[in-house]
């Protein structure tokens, strides 16, 4: 997995790439964390490149999303691939996530 | 009588004899002393030191190429003040390229440096943080069989009358005992991970019931449950809440490993303590969820419980983000459509309860995800569909969840077992059916 921080207009947006599994989910934690500690909201993951996610992965989310509740904060997902989506609905995820089509809805949100 | 004709040796040629001599010597104890220490720790202080001494120098250092970071990091180093080791050690790493080290880790060559100061590849942090002043340097790259291990150097030297192709092939020996170490090393690791995991299991094991099946009236339960090489997190149980009532619960704990193992008991115990003396698998599980909210790192758990009453078959459930279970009667197998909420350990949460009548001889499956996505060597996954087809084709079998292991099996052929399999399937009697 790579992950890559990219600045869309102004909102920074953590974009990993490949299979987030056991063996890579502490990378993302180690960004995602960061973001934490520094009160950022939203939180925003690009899925797009994202092509299996495991459950060590959904867990590294849900670490992030309760440490931006901490401050107040929200974490959003966007670009899931149908198959990831799928993984979301199957385990009822769609429920604990904010998850939105692209990053101009999240600016508009 | 015949005399040996004399030879006669100029005074160079005797010195370069006996510097042939002494390099003969030096190489064979430091072949002694590299096949001594196995352990890189031991190793590389009694190497460096060696040098140190041989080379009459103030100061040695051995940094280590990290492919991660794509850096030279100082791994021991020995000079005259101990702070001034502990700067380096803690403080100083260099890009491929910068400083005398990168350069030789770059290009892979020896380089001597008479005049440190003066060489614009000299890296003047390393003293200005120390306060150590290099005068002169010997830089020699430490190759390996499986390429740059990292960078050797010895530190403002007397002695003038070395041999450089001396000191390149006793790096090249040290590089290979340094790499046999490092391969010792981890190994150890390995082998001490493994024994931790191994044990893991045993105590993951230890909280499943001691016998995988379970019959109370018409109602008969039972499970197959096969854990992948790693530690994985799947869990099932089963338990009389309330007289006349049987639950069984599957879930799958996330992650793997130990972590997994530990959170797998945690949820068991709690559930075995909230589910007594309570009809309602929905209040289970949302007292369950209350309990493991505080689940340190974003550790879920997701789960089905399920609460028969043995005389009549009429069952309730409850959903907490895990995959559908099916129901497996005359009619074409299904997947239920019970109201799930999130899984367990993320968000408050107000489960519902879902009943279903389950007629004589019908039963109701229950799996783990492990089951469904099970991938063959083409990296494709057996999904949940086919799994249901299978089920279907097989609905009337007995041994209906062995089949679905078989076909399981059969269909991810070489490919290793990644997530645990887990299957539970409650089962309610025809009268007299002898089922």
């Amino acid at each position: 997995m790579k992950i890559e921080i990219v600045d869309y207009k102004g909102m920074k947006v953590i974009s990993p790439a490949g299979e987030i599994d056991m063996h890579s989910s502490p990378i993302l934690r180690k960004e995602i964390m960061a973001f934490v500690g520094q009160r950022i909201t939203p939180l925003v993951v690009d899925l797009k490149e994202v092509t299996y996610i495991d459950s060590s992965g959904i867990a590294t989310f849900v670490e992030g999303l309760k440490g931006a509740m901490s401050y107040g904060g929200k974490l959003k997902l966007l670009g899931l691939a149908p198959q990831i989506r799928e993984i979301f609905s199957f385990s009822k995820l769609d429920k604990v996530f904010e998850i939105h089509s692209s990053a101009d809805d999240i600016i508009q949100g | 009588m015949q005399t040996e004709p004399m030879a006669t040796i100029s005074e160079r040629e005797l010195a370069t004899l006996r510097k042939r001599l002494e390099a003969l010597e030096t190489m064979s104890e430091l072949s002694s002393l590299l096949s001594s220490a196995i352990e890189l720790d031991e190793l590389m202080p009694l190497v460096i030191d060696r040098a140190k001494q041989d080379m009459d120098a103030e100061a040695c250092s051995i940094l280590f190429y990290n492919r991660e970071t794509n850096k030279l990091e100082f791994e021991v180093a020995i000079c005259a003040e101990d702070d001034t080791c502990n700067v380096l050690k803690k403080t100083i790493s260099l890009d491929m390229g910068q400083g005398i080290a990168g350069w030789v880790a770059e290009q892979q060559k020896t380089l001597v440096i008479t005049d440190a100061r003066s060489d614009p590849r000299f890296f003047q942090g390393a003293d200005a943080a120390t306060g150590f002043v290099t005068r002169n340097m010997i830089a020699v790259p430490l190759i390996g069989r499986s390429g740059l291990i990292g960078v050797a150097e010895i530190i403002n030297f007397n002695r003038q009358d070395y041999d450089i192709e001396l000191i390149e092939q006793l790096c090249r020996q040290f590089s290979i005992s340094i790499e046999n170490a490092i391969y010792h090393r981890d190994a150890i690791k390995r082998e001490r991970l493994k024994q931790e995991l191994e044990i893991a299991a045993t105590v993951q094991q230890s909280f499943l019931p001691a016998t995988p099946s379970c019959s109370r009236n018409a109602v008969s339960v039972s499970a197959f449950s096969r854990p992948a090489a790693q530690v994985g997190g799947d869990l099932y149980d089963f338990i009389e809440p309330v007289d006349g009532m049987l639950g069984l619960l599957i879930g799958d704990v996330s992650g793997k490993g130990i972590s997994a193992a530990l959170f797998m008991a945690k949820v068991i115990s709690d559930f075995r303590f909230l589910a007594r003396g309570e009809r309602s698998p929905g209040t289970v599980l949302s007292r369950l969820n209350a309990s493991l909210t505080n689940a340190p790192r974003g550790m879920f758990v997701t789960v089905m419980y399920a609460v028969v009453n043995t005389g009549t078959g009429g069952v309730t459930l409850a959903c907490a983000g895990h995959p559908p279970a099916i129901h497996v009667a005359e009619s074409p197998a299904r997947a239920l459509a019970v109201p799930s909420g999130p899984p367990l350990g993320i968000m408050d949460f107000t489960y519902p309860d879902t009943p279903l009548s389950l007629h004589p001889g019908e039963r109701l499956l229950f799996v783990t995800d492990g089951v469904f996505e099970a991938k063959n060597p083409q990296g494709e996954r057996w999904g949940y569909e086919t799994m249901l087809a299978v089920i279907e084709q097989n609905s009337r079998q007995p041994d209906l969840m062995k089949i679905i292991v078989d076909a399981v099996d059969l269909f991810a052929a070489s490919s290793p077992q990644a997530d645990d399999i887990t299957l539970v399937e409650m089962h309610l009697h025809a009268p007299h059916s002898g089922e």
